[in-house]
């Protein structure tokens, strides 16, 4: 019904005319080939630029085929909220050209909503992609969006330094948990000097979406199953949730495991505190994994998150105002495909395809972003894909994306993070609170939300 | 605009007709051009003037125009008409549905059928009917509309209140097509129209309508749907427009029907018109201020519309579904401002709220100002301004900051690659960031330095606000020890001549200023360094300091305590509200300081200004006024609410906005105050600040080694920025780059000779020459060959730096003694060593990387640095180059 409703009703659209002078309306006619511009955040992944070799190799493919159709990468500053900001201002108002958009995860049914991206055909998202990320895809029954890359907050521990404090291996077992992390900590505390770390471990709590990230976080983890609000967005939430929530976030910033500066960094600068040997844990995106590496080798050790960790990653979609919406949806439909998941696990990514991680054909040299190994002398380069991460295998990826939980889907998402960040602000910076404490914050959060995001 | 007292009440026209269309091929386009339409503005014009109803003067007429420009001109005839307001519309109508909105498009309109359909470019009438009610003070507002579909403005125009001004003329009855008839003739309407007003002169607009049907029945016009066509008009009860030189206004005898005029006006009647001059409604005025935030207006009038609809029981209202499948293009097309009209809709199934996604602001400003702005935006989203009656937020804002004078250079000069960044490295997009809708820089004079010279092809055009929002003077913050005393010298004299006697208090005083091509405060504080004869070298010595400047204000007073013996004795150029509101690097002790009031540094005045993007217009009204509601709001009790607590002074009395500041570091009404700083002092400080020591000298060196082939490609790659940088530099600058990696040749290659070059050459070589190398690097060798190449070019006082861009991985070429050779040199030779480090954590204290650029006083740039924006910045003040 909704299909033939919205085909009756672009036939009404199309014919709301004056009759031009005895003319019709033309017939239905090819799209315009020309130049598709898809527009992506600046990759600071350290991925060897595998999003423009991938659109380099679609461009080689068209161009062998006689297509006059090129696509062409346009970056984004490196924020997510200024690239938000552009995409959305740009889109709404026709300030800038864009025909596909590389959506956060977040973003996905704000821009469907709005009616600045459009559905697509259904088996874009077939069952090879992983469940948690086929989910981001849609809204509303359709899919908007397609999984181009995912993430997932992961623990990143110095094996090192467990080993030296005397704690038995696995480290991390299956099934960890916050309250054995915090013994971990107690017992590095105990046992090791302040030469060998300052604090237990380090986050994403600044005032933007990491720390949205930390909280959702603690709330899923402490409230199973928390979903905060229905499926068309709205808030559904209540006090006692949130108090369970703040609760275990409050927990988690306690200045006797968390470092004092976490509530300053955001992902770089919480990497690079863990990588200078400031802590023994890290929370950190599968991106971190090189840098981890090249830092510390085998020294380092990396595990799923304890509790919940939240499902990150970024979806491909066609505006609404792209003129070559049809060329458009085929160029997305290589860009997620099963080679080019493969090509952007190889390159560091978490992949949203199960079948990536399998033993799938490698990524073609002519894309493969991933460097040939040196045959220098220098350090070895940063094992990556088909099992070669020590300590994060692809099936362990894998396990982590499927358990992984979603912030909560709204259109109204830009109201709902930036009222999480601002209520639960004083608490980042007190690093405690009393039970009296905790309710009022409960109460504050339960009633900004509702106002956020009414329903 | 027309003032209240202005004798004759003046009368305008405005004509749009629409015949060629930009967009006429699905699946987007209108449904082709309309050749007949372009007749209608001769006839048209002449016939009003013929019949005595406006002279040449009075008329505006459009040919085809956009909706920005239709827009505009609707806003400023309707505001400039104080008698009689014509507004007449010739081409494409549309309709979401059978529904009671007609859209009428203008050249650039376009039509996304979907799910949800947006009409793009299309005036909606009930915008229309608001912007003339809101804009005009007219006594009499005639709009005539020839087009499909015309007769669907009747039920819009019902549900208006104050539709009593507005006559309204359509060419055919609702939901009816009609043809425009053949290219070389008017259409058929509009040349009855004006044919008729020609003969009759005078006459009245029921009269001419009765007329006009007569004439299309003779005619055995039809409708597409092969019914008669028969033109219609709306007109309050007891409303009558008489057009043309003749005859008094009489009311009708059937009112909104089809018969005559009547004889005369009825003494029993009460006076129609001309109504009293009219103010804006007070809510327009408390909510926008100004009349150009009209969608308020359209949106209460939209309000009323719907609650008239669910009082009136809703025997006919569509299913909750149909409904919002057709009230979303509605939605989308007034750019989902949705000032109470998201709950409406919403509420037509229920009693529940459904919020649509706001519209989205995007705002750039100063990085000084970054924090205020964020924390003003937080607080305005929440607000009452930004919330509709269903408790939706109207508005959604994200306040972000670039380096200033960056800024100001792409405004100039980029906005073209700012809305389509090419394969060109100027990429505003990527390196400033959003295209700003509002941008708010720290002084009035930024924005005049745009205007001066800016492209004659710019697609941003800026609409600066008159009065400041707030102000702040830039302070010389002294150590409260070495505060001069008495105190009545914390005024009244020039800048050098206060740091003269700070010196001469205690010779080992030294004076910092922020990065004056980063932050305004700094550029501002370097007016006064230069003073009026321009001594910028005197200047520049005495803000002389190791390292680079520090981007901002604050990072400044955040980068002072690190060091208690530079904190104690050291004056900072900053604006007085961070010495009020403080810094974000709490837990540091630092010195205590005192502000001094330099009677020639200027202050900073952060202004508000729109900024219009050619080809933004899809939501271009509500756009206005989502971006005036926030003006308003900054302008009002809440900005000032934030501006106190952040420090600022009110823009006109110059006192303190928070009356409880500390007067031992601040001063409550210090006098004289250099308020404002003008655009040609500003121009000519950054100038003479950019060409201080001469054309720069740089060398590249770039780890071309094998650990280098996973950060090469792209953008973010090693390749990619060096390019990326190239642009700071002029073709007076000499520069030179080494591939880094030892091939049995020695520890370097020469990808570029050092020397003057072109951009484009040198990009080519970078392009052609630049490849990972099966090799490892000697840092270690290429560094100290690249200091022997500096020394070898002399010390003339030129600037100058070397560039090492790397992955830091050096193993034990950067260790030992190998390090500290390399350490000594740097710290000996006076260049300052930038390292560019590819990979987090490449700049951690104690790092290779991170000593040698702080011994050198260059600095270590790594992945939490956005290394690209900050070596462009880096290389921006050692070079000439001006983009």
């Amino acid at each position: 019904m909704p299909r033939r409703l919205t085909a009756l009703l672009a036939l009404l659209l199309l014919a709301a005319c004056t009759g031009g002078g005895g003319g019709t309306p033309e017939p239905a006619a090819e799209e315009k080939p020309g130049t598709i511009v898809v527009a992506s955040g600046r990759d600071v992944t350290g991925s060897n630029g595998v999003r423009q070799r991938l659109i380099d190799a679609w461009n080689r493919a068209q161009q062998k085929a006689g297509s006059r159709y090129q696509a062409r990468l346009v970056e984004l500053p490196g924020s997510a909220d200024e690239q938000r900001s552009q995409l959305l201002g740009a889109l709404q108002s026709g300030s800038a050209r864009y025909d596909v958009v590389n959506l956060d995860v977040t973003w996905v049914p704000e821009f469907a909503e709005a009616g600045l991206v459009r559905a697509l055909p259904d088996d874009l998202v077939d069952a090879d992609v992983i469940d948690p990320v086929a989910e981001t895809a849609r809204w509303d029954g359709k899919v908007y969006a397609v999984p181009f890359n995912s993430d997932v907050g992961l623990l990143y521990y110095r094996a090192d330094l467990l080993r030296k404090a005397g704690v038995e291996e696995p480290y991390v077992p299956e099934g960890f948990t916050w309250e054995q992390l915090r013994g971990h900590i107690t017992t590095l505390d105990d046992r090791l000097g302040a030469e060998d770390f300052a604090n237990g471990w380090t986050t994403q709590l600044d005032a933007y979406e990491g720390r949205t990230v930390n909280v959702m976080e603690a709330f899923a983890t402490a409230v199973p199953g928390l979903r905060l609000v229905d499926e068309d967005g709205r808030y559904t939430g209540d006090v006692e949730q949130l108090r369970r929530g703040v609760r275990e976030f409050v927990r988690r910033v306690d200045p006797a495991y968390v470092s004092p500066d976490a509530k300053k960094h955001d992902e770089a600068e919480s990497t690079s505190e863990f990588t200078v040997g400031r802590t023994a844990f890290l929370r950190a995106w599968p991106s971190a994994y090189p840098t981890l590496y090249r830092a510390f080798g085998k020294r380092l050790g990396v595990a799923p998150l304890p509790g919940r960790a939240v499902l990150g990653g970024q979806n491909l979609a066609v505006t609404t105002t792209s003129e070559r919406a049809r060329k458009a949806t085929e160029l997305i439909r290589f860009l997620t495909g099963r080679l080019s998941e493969r090509c952007l696990l190889e390159a560091g990514f978490a992949a949203t395809r199960g079948s990536a991680y399998g033993r799938s054909p490698r990524c073609p040299a002519e894309i493969s972003a991933a460097p040939a190994p040196s045959p220098t002398g220098e350090p070895d380069e940063v094992p990556r894909g088909d099992g070669g991460r020590p300590g994060l295998s692809d099936l362990k990826l894998r396990k982590a994306l499927e358990r992984a939980v979603h912030r909560p889907r709204t259109p109204l998402y830009g109201a709902f993070t930036q009222t999480l960040i601002t209520q639960l602000g004083p608490l980042v910076e007190a690093g405690s609170a009393d039970e009296d404490e905790l309710d009022r914050t409960a109460r504050r959060l339960d009633e900004a939300l509702r106002r956020a995001l009414p329903g | 605009m027309q003032p209240e007292d202005a004798g004759e009440p003046m009368d305008r026209a405005l004509l749009i007709c629409v015949s060629d269309y930009r967009y006429t091929e699905p699946p987007h386009g209108v449904s082709g051009k309309l050749p007949a339409v372009k007749n209608n503005l001769p006839v048209l014009r002449e016939a009003l003037v013929r019949a005595g109803v406006f002279t040449h003067e009075d008329i505006v007429p459009l040919s085809s125009p956009d909706f920005a420009e239709a827009a505009r001109k609707l806003q400023r005839v309707a505001s400039e008409a104080g008698g009689l307001l014509l507004v007449y519309f010739a081409g494409h109508g549309a309709i979401p549905s059978g529904g009671d909105e007609l859209y009428l498009q203008l050249c650039d309109a376009q039509v996304f059928a979907g799910e949800h359909t947006v009409f793009n470019a299309a005036v909606s009438f009930s915008d229309l009917m608001g912007t003339v009610l809101a804009t005009s003070r007219a006594d009499r507002i005639v709009v005539v509309l020839d087009c499909c579909f015309a007769g669907n403005a009747a039920r819009v125009w019902e549900h208006f209140e104050d539709k009593r001004r507005v006559v309204l003329l359509m060419s055919v009855q609702a939901n009816h097509r009609i043809d425009a008839g053949a290219p070389d003739t008017p259409t058929p309407y509009t040349e009855n129209l004006a044919e008729l007003l020609g003969r009759e002169g005078g006459t009245t607009v029921s009269r001419l309508t009765a007329l006009l049907r007569q004439r299309m029945a003779e005619q055995k016009r039809r409708t597409l749907r092969n019914e008669p066509w028969q033109p219609q008009l709306r007109a309050d009860a007891g409303a009558e427009v008489t057009l043309g030189r003749k005859g008094p206004e009489v009311p009708l005898l059937v009112p909104g029907g089809s018969g005559p005029a009547g004889p005369g006006p009825d003494p029993g009647t009460p006076g129609p018109s001309p109504r009293p001059r009219r103010r804006l409604p007070a809510w327009t005025a408390a909510l926008w201020r100004r009349p150009r935030a009209l969608a308020a207006t359209w949106s209460r009038a939209r309000r009323r519309r719907q609650h008239a609809r669910r009082g009136a029981g809703g025997g006919k209202r569509p299913s909750r579904g149909i409904l919002l499948r057709f009230a979303l293009p509605v939605l989308v097309a007034l750019g989902m401002l949705g000032v109470g009209l998201y709950g409406p809709l919403g509420l037509a199934g229920g009693d529940d709220t459904h919020c649509a996604p706001p519209l989205e602001l995007r705002v750039l400003t100063d990085p000084d100002l970054e924090d205020t702005f964020r924390t003003a935006a937080d607080a305005y989203l929440t607000s009452e301004a930004n919330t509709t009656e269903a408790g939706c937020r109207r508005t959604g804002i994200t306040v972000y900051s670039a380096g200033s004078s960056d800024v100001v250079e792409a405004l100039r000069r980029h906005t073209d690659a700012w809305k389509e960044p090419g394969a060109d490295e100027v990429d505003p997009q990527r390196d400033i960031g959003p295209q700003p809708d509002v941008w708010i820089p720290a002084s009035r004079a930024e924005v005049d330095r745009v205007l001066e010279q800016q492209d004659t092809d710019a697609v941003a055009e800026l609409e600066p606000g008159e009065r400041p929002l707030a102000r702040s003077p830039v302070v010389l913050a002294v150590p409260s020890r070495l505060a001069p005393e008495p105190l009545n010298e914390v005024t009244g004299r020039p800048l050098t001549e206060m740091i003269e006697a700070l010196t001469a208090r205690a010779e080992d005083t030294g004076v910092r200023r922020p990065d004056p091509e980063f932050t305004d405060s700094g550029l501002l504080a370097t007016v006064g360094l230069y003073g009026d004869t321009a001594a910028v070298a005197r200047g520049e010595t005495m803000v002389r300091q190791p390292g680079p400047p520090s981007p901002t204000a604050g990072d400044l007073l955040c980068a002072l305590p690190d060091d208690d013996a530079v904190d104690d004795r050291t004056a900072a150029l900053v604006p007085e509200f961070l010495l009020i509101s403080g810094v974000d690097c709490e837990g540091t002790v630092r010195a205590p300081r005192t502000a001094l009031y330099p009677a020639d540094v200027p202050g900073m005045d952060p202004v508000f200004v729109r900024v219009r993007w050619d080809g933004g217009e899809t939501d271009a009204t509500a756009r206005d006024a989502a971006v005036a509601s926030f003006r308003d709001w900054l302008a009002g009790e809440g900005g000032e609410e934030v501006f106190a607590r952040y420090g600022f002074r009110d823009p006109d009395s110059l006192e303190p906005i928070d009356e409880d500041v500390d007067l031992d570091v601040v001063s409550y009404a210090p006098s004289p105050l250099d308020a404002s700083a003008g655009r040609d002092e500003m121009e000519r400080a950054l100038g003479a600040y950019q060409a201080y020591g001469g054309p720069g000298r740089v060398l590249f060196l770039l780890d071309s080694s094998g650990s280098m082939a996973g950060l090469w490609e792209g953008p973010s790659g090693g390749p990619g920025l060096l390019r990326q940088t190239l642009g700071g530099l002029g073709s007076d600058d000499e520069y030179g780059v080494w591939a880094v990696a030892d091939t049995g040749d020695g520890p370097y290659e020469t990808l570029l000779g050092f020397g003057r070059h072109w951009r484009r050459d040198a990009e080519e070589a970078v392009d052609e020459r630049a490849r990972v190398r099966d090799a490892s690097a000697d840092p270690h060798a290429a560094l100290l060959a690249a200091f022997d190449e500096m020394e070898d070019r002399g010390d003339d006082g030129r600037p100058q730096m070397i560039v090492h861009i790397t992955d830091g991985r050096h193993g034990s070429y950067l260790e030992g003694g190998r390090l500290r050779e390399v350490l000594d040199r740097a710290g000996a030779g006076g260049v300052p060593v930038t390292v560019a480090v590819l990979g987090s954590g490449g700049c951690d204290e104690g790092r290779p990387d991170q000593r040698i650029a702080e011994v050198s006083g260059g600095r270590c740039l790594d992945a939490g640095d956005d290394v690209g924006a900050a070596l462009h910045d880096e290389i921006a003040r050692i070079g000439t180059g001006d983009d």
